[in-house]
């Protein structure tokens, strides 16, 4: 749904239309034409144990007898990996977890801006082919809003053969936690934390600030002391709290960009130097184990 | 017994990157460094190869100042190394970086049953050039794995999706993209690069390869991010700490 409305946005723009392509049943598929969409392309369910790569010539055949300006993938793990195939047999460029996109009139290109060197840049680029591609983070743009109707035409692609991948197992993930990424607050354990039993400090500073835990990759991927569900940064999880406190987080960029989007971003390290203060909107220069039980009782007067 | 190849890149270490003056990024104090990610995928080409037998060979597309990160990931474990280089090497777009080291994998090195990448690199972190190799080459990629286990010609993997985890197996020859997760790529010791001296490395020029196709993508501009925010200080002090409460409830963020 997203997609769907910065495509339609774009389509409007370039006086072209949208057309949506889907995995969803014919019926629940529908319900894009109510949003805009003016063809909706049902992609056959894939068999048991086979993988998603099954669709790549059905969707790169697709889009060579269509000749679409763009293409729009969301930046999931299958969707980066398959939009990056697909990029490649069509020889179109691709820009990378799109942050925007517009439609710059003169030279008729997309203009699209997405970050680099762990977010520490953000780089504007155009694709020089046709299609140009981009995949395009969940949460980036607002979902597609009921539209003016588009004419919705459904057509189902031809059945896909065998996959290369054989799927042997699915294991869900059970949730271990609520989704950090719907935190309202969030305090963070970094490095500056000497002990695993020592998170539990900053989930009381959690809890006197109704809020939730997080952490730095660090202390999920090395150290193991929580899940990677907790994990921030820009190659985990990105938040938009309206607090985030760092508790003994130094501040690599990888994980401060992840936390860009926070409307009031605190941090308390006992180094003055951490580069986390240059991010941050109120810093707290001290031991974290002197500064987080003051900090409880301050906010339980 | 598999011929096993890491690919990686050597990039800026972003962590020296500042922001300068104008709102340009800073290169001027950089180190550099093999990305993170391929640090992982040179360390799981030589597991495998120490538990399988076969080959770990490393490749790598860049400048010619990237001989550097050659000697690295020889000491990190490889047996040889290829090093792609051309001054116009250093600003490949990543179709452009795929096709290069499809051409050198295909023509060069010729044997191979797997070819490792990192996930994605820590300078652009585009992750397309796993899967784009995959697609020049003809042959499956598995994305975002965590785990691998090689049987003859076998390979099953773990990939890590958004709602759990899928084990998955194919047939080699394969690419596969590995998340760090995978293992911890462990430091090279002074024996470790005293061995990388006596291994042998193939330096493979530009006009050894085809063509190499034209940039699918323009690069506009690059800026410094502007991650800017108050920066407030406050001390431990009990004076201060009351004080940046209340200054979190002003904000409207505290009840």
């Amino acid at each position: 749904m997203e997609l769907l409305n910065i495509g339609g946005q774009l389509a409007s723009k370039t006086g072209t239309g949208i057309s949506v392509l889907t995995v969803r049943p014919r019926d629940k598929a529908e319900e894009y034409a109510q949003f805009g969409a003016d063809e909706i392309m049902l992609l056959a369910p894939l068999a048991a144990g086979q993988s998603l790569d099954a669709y790549i010539p059905v969707i790169a055949d697709e889009a060579k007898a269509k000749d679409p300006d763009l293409i729009l993938v969301s930046a999931t793990a299958k969707g980066k990996d398959l939009a990056a195939r697909l990029a490649a047999r069509l020889d179109a460029g691709m820009c990378s977890s799109c942050q925007t996109i517009n439609f710059d009139e003169g030279s008729k290109k997309f203009i699209m801006e997405r970050l680099a060197y762990g977010g520490a840049g953000i780089q504007k680029i155009t694709c020089t082919t046709r299609p140009a591609m981009a995949t395009i983070p969940p949460k980036t743009f607002e979902a597609a809003a009921p539209a003016q109707k588009g004419s919705g035409n459904i057509r189902e692609l031809p059945v896909p053969g065998p996959s290369a991948v054989k799927i042997l197992e699915k294991k869900v993930r059970e949730r271990e936690a609520k989704d950090i990424t719907e935190a309202r607050v969030i305090a963070c354990v970094g490095r500056g934390v000497d002990k695993k039993e020592d998170i539990s400090l900053v989930r009381q500073l959690a809890e006197a600030l109704d809020g939730d835990i997080g952490c730095t990759r660090p202390i999920a991927e090395e150290l193991h002391w929580l899940s990677e569900e907790f994990c921030i940064g820009i190659s985990a999880s990105e938040v938009k709290p309206d607090l985030y406190i760092g508790v003994g987080v130094s501040g690599q960029v990888q994980h401060v960009t992840g936390v860009r989007n926070a409307k009031i971003i605190a941090a308390i390290n006992k180094d003055e130097n951490a580069p986390i203060f240059d991010v941050a909107d109120l810093g707290i220069i001290g031991d974290l184990y002197d500064v987080v039980p003051k900090l409880i009782a301050e906010l339980k007067k | 017994m598999p011929n096993i190849i890491a690919c990686f890149k050597w990039v800026v270490d972003e962590a020296y990157i500042r922001r300068g003056s104008s709102g340009q990024l800073d290169f001027s104090t950089v180190d550099y460094k093999i990305s993170n990610y391929d640090r992982n995928a040179i360390e799981e080409a030589a597991r495998l190869r120490d538990a399988l037998g076969g080959s770990a060979v490393g490749v790598t597309v860049g400048a010619p100042e990237a001989t550097k990160g050659i000697k690295d990931a020889l000491s990190r474990g490889t047996d040889t190394a290829y090093f792609v280089a051309d001054p116009s090497f250093s600003t490949l777009d990543p179709g452009q970086t795929a096709a290069v080291l499809a051409d050198v994998i295909r023509n060069k090195i010729q044997q191979y049953d797997l070819i490792i990448c990192g996930e994605g690199t820590s300078d652009f972190y585009t992750q397309q050039v796993g899967p784009r190799l995959a697609e020049n080459l003809g042959i499956p990629c598995i994305s975002f794995v965590q785990k691998i286990s090689v049987e003859g010609q076998q390979l099953t993997a773990e990939r890590k999706v958004e709602d759990g985890i899928e084990v998955v197996s194919v047939t080699l020859p394969a690419v596969v993209t590995v998340l760090p997760e995978i293992n911890i790529p462990k430091i090279p010791g002074v024996k470790d690069t005293l061995m990388a001296s006596k291994k042998p490395s193939v330096t493979v020029k530009k006009d050894e390869l085809s063509p190499v196709p034209e940039a699918r993508i323009q690069a506009i501009s690059l800026e410094a991010a502007k991650l800017e925010r108050n920066c407030e200080k406050f001390t431990a002090d009990a004076a201060d700490i009351t004080r940046f409460v209340a200054s979190l409830r002003k904000a409207g963020v505290v009840g």
